[in-house]
């Protein structure tokens, strides 16, 4: 069925005609020009991002070929987003995204912000036991019992008979000026390795990274994301621990596994983007009145800089420290709100509140 | 005086290497088991502010392979430099157990000494070698990867500590150096610093580039894959033992860089990179013969053994159909 489903999706995308036309601002879609200035601009700005071209016998021909999506590795997730558990306490933890324009309706919620774990939940971290289920053939129950979170499912623990025994000791002789991986802790640095984080806090932290991509996709004329994860021990996840680091409200439902456009075979887990454009658009609207603003200010007459206005104005002004002039073209009006190369900037952030735990948004050093 | 430890690399496989793997079994290998040359790469050791608690987070000294590593024209990602290696597919899991192991990592070794000894030539120092057995119907891959890192007898031992490379260098010499390496990134480099501006050349040039250039201004510098403060990363045992076997009359103290700021400082954090002096021992007798060389991974529970990737839940349809919602 889901194989039908992914057909059928796959045709979809093909029949749909490219978007020419921008109007990023009037619906938060963007064309495939928009799409690739966009990430020009964010590799541009954050080298962590770089283009790929993927398999050339799945590139799309309405982007470079050498610029079919976008990936960063290693992105680092100290903790599980399951490990935040929400409670009521935490709703004044709540914090408004509101991008500038305080005081409106319909901001969206970012709930997991700076929120420590519980303590409880650090020493058991969110370890759901397996849902006793009769009905193994199948079904929904079956479903859910073999994704539960956190649990120690059968493709967690690995069946030692299928590790080839064959540790071989006597292979090389200890080396005193190998670093053994917990030499780090005792130094006074104050930096921990990952590896020993727990020891060292007793503070459960596993370290997992994310090769996280970006693509295009042609039907929803919006950008959509990618995760690909590792534990600690660099293991690739499977689906069900990747669920642990998405917030529990999107887990299963817009986060779900599917064939990465990009090549023959891989799957990775991916937000689906149908209510992408709805989002961009909000955020993209309340952003672009204050950075309007912000450009009649400023070609009204000077202003003096405070801090707040500053960090606003860096979306709509172009050369505003000098080398902040990104490498893409644009239109030299003087009052142009937004440009759509920050689209990309503005969907990290969005994404960040689906995967709370996951540090996709290297932009908020800017 | 403490001796130099150095964080081992640790391998970081993408699981689209092992969907080229099985492409490449099915289409091209087949059963041949010839030894077959891929690539890799690594970039400059990261740190991560845990916002919870405050502290810097090292993550991991890691060697990626990904799709790429098969092709010929392999390039390197931005900010990371590329390392060679020798792969070797097995067909069975017998085979895969029985290999001569430690013939194939005596063989890679020899390799890095030779070139070193005839071409001086640096590229190959961080030459890896990577076994593995697929087990295409199951999903599972069992690989074990080596790094060949020459044992110095006696040990390097460190003076006075790592510290923080802008204690020893200006802001405007760093800064120097970090343009020079965002032009072209070398794995391996020497800075001489008795100049206005911090020179960088690539690391064969040591005997003329350092020729009338006091000690005290001379740096041999390595992109650092380690975040850990007092562990540099494992490239720079090959290169001292480079540095060491070609020019030993300069080389018995040096100075060395581990840079790992391919990114420049943003507000709040310092530079990343370390500075130390090292000392080499004096050695019983002078030899060229090859030094004796360690670098075997160890696996997920920290012995010397195979790690299995299982790409089940993420390859088999037949999982993926129970996934799906």
């Amino acid at each position: 069925m889901h194989a039908i489903q992914q057909q059928f999706w796959s045709v979809r995308e093909y029949l749909s005609p490219v978007l020419r036309e921008s109007k990023f601002k009037e619906h938060g879609r963007i064309t495939p020009e928009e799409f690739v200035a966009a990430g020009d601009f964010l590799t541009y700005k954050f080298p962590v991002w770089a283009w790929e071209k993927g398999d050339p016998s799945k590139a799309r021909d309405y982007l470079p070929a050498d610029k079919q999506y976008l990936v960063t590795r290693g992105v680092p997730c100290l903790r599980r987003a399951t490990s935040l558990v929400y409670t009521d306490a935490d709703e004044e933890a709540e914090r408004m995204l509101s991008f500038g324009d305080e005081g409106k309706e319909d901001e969206w919620v970012e709930t997991h912000a700076g929120r420590p774990a519980l303590s409880e939940s650090a020493a058991n971290p969110g370890v759901i036991d397996d849902i006793p289920d009769d009905d193994a053939a199948g079904g929904v129950t079956g479903g859910i019992a073999s994704m539960s979170l956190g649990g120690k499912g059968a493709e967690e623990t690995p069946d030692l008979d299928e590790i080839p025994d064959m540790e071989e000791d006597d292979l090389e002789a200890g080396d005193e000026a190998t670093a053994a991986p917990n030499t780090a802790q005792a130094t006074g640095t104050g930096v921990i390795d990952s590896s020993q984080v727990e020891v060292a806090k007793g503070n459960l932290l596993q370290v997992r990274t994310y090769d996280v991509m970006i693509t295009y996709d042609k039907y929803y004329q919006t950008p959509r994301i990618w995760l690909l994860g590792y534990d600690e021990n660099r293991t690739p996840l499977t689906p069900s621990q990747i669920f642990q680091d998405v917030s529990a409200d999107h887990a299963f439902k817009t986060v779900t596994i599917e064939p990465f456009p990009h090549s023959a075979s891989l799957q990775a887990a991916s937000v689906h983007p149908c209510k992408h454009a709805n989002v961009m658009k909000k955020v993209i609207e309340r952003m672009n009145s204050t950075v309007v603003a912000d450009q009649l200010r400023q070609s009204s007459g000077p202003v003096t800089p405070g801090t707040k206005e500053k960090k606003k104005g860096w979306f709509g002004r172009k050369s505003a420290g000098g080398k902040e002039t990104p490498q893409t073209p644009g239109e030299e009006d003087d009052v142009e709100g937004m440009r759509v190369d920050f689209y990309l900037v503005v969907f990290l952030k969005f994404i960040a509140s689906i995967v709370p735990t996951i540090e996709v948004d290297s932009t908020t050093a800017m | 005086m403490p001796i130099v430890q150095f964080a081992p690399f640790s391998s970081l496989v993408q699981p689209s290497f092992w969907h080229e793997l099985t492409k490449l079994k099915i289409d091209v290998l087949k059963l041949s088991d010839e030894s077959l040359s891929i690539h890799g790469h690594y970039s400059a050791g990261k740190t991560i502010k845990d916002r919870e608690t405050g502290n810097d987070i090292a993550l991991g000294c890691n060697l990626s392979v990904g799709e790429d590593a098969f092709s010929k024209e392999f390039h390197a990602p931005p900010n990371a430099v590329p390392a060679t290696g020798v792969f070797k597919n097995y067909n069975t899991i017998e085979e895969f157990k029985a290999a001569d192991k430690t013939a194939l990592f005596n063989k890679v070794a020899d390799e890095i000494w030779a070139a070193v000894m005839t071409n001086k030539d640096p590229s190959i120092l961080n030459r890896f070698l990577l076994i593995a057995y697929a087990d295409l119907k199951k999903y599972k891959y069992y690989y074990w990867f080596a790094f060949p890192g020459f044992v110095a007898k006696p040990a390097w031992e460190i003076t006075d500590g790592w510290r923080a490379a802008d204690t020893v260098l200006s802001y405007e010499a760093m800064k120097a150096i970090h343009d020079d390496l965002a032009k072209s990134l070398k794995p391996y480099f020497l800075v001489r610093t008795n100049g206005k501006v911090p020179e960088v050349a690539s690391v064969e040039r040591y005997e003329d580039f350092f020729a009338g250039v006091p000690p005290s201004s001379q740096l041999v510098g390595f992109l650092d894959p380690s975040a850990i403060p007092e562990n540099p990363g494992w490239p720079l045992r090959n290169l001292l033992a480079y540095l060491r076997s070609l020019s030993p009359a300069t080389t018995a103290s040096l100075r060395v860089l581990c840079w790992r700021d391919t990114e420049p400082p943003h507000a709040g954090s310092g530079w990343r990179s370390r500075f130390g002096v090292v000392e080499a021992g004096v050695p019983q007798e002078a030899t060229d013969a090859r030094p004796s060389a360690v670098g075997w991974e160890k696996n997920v529970q920290g012995k010397l053994g195979p790690r299995v990737a299982d790409l089940a839940p993420m390859m088999d349809p037949t999982r993926l159909a129970d996934q799906a919602v």
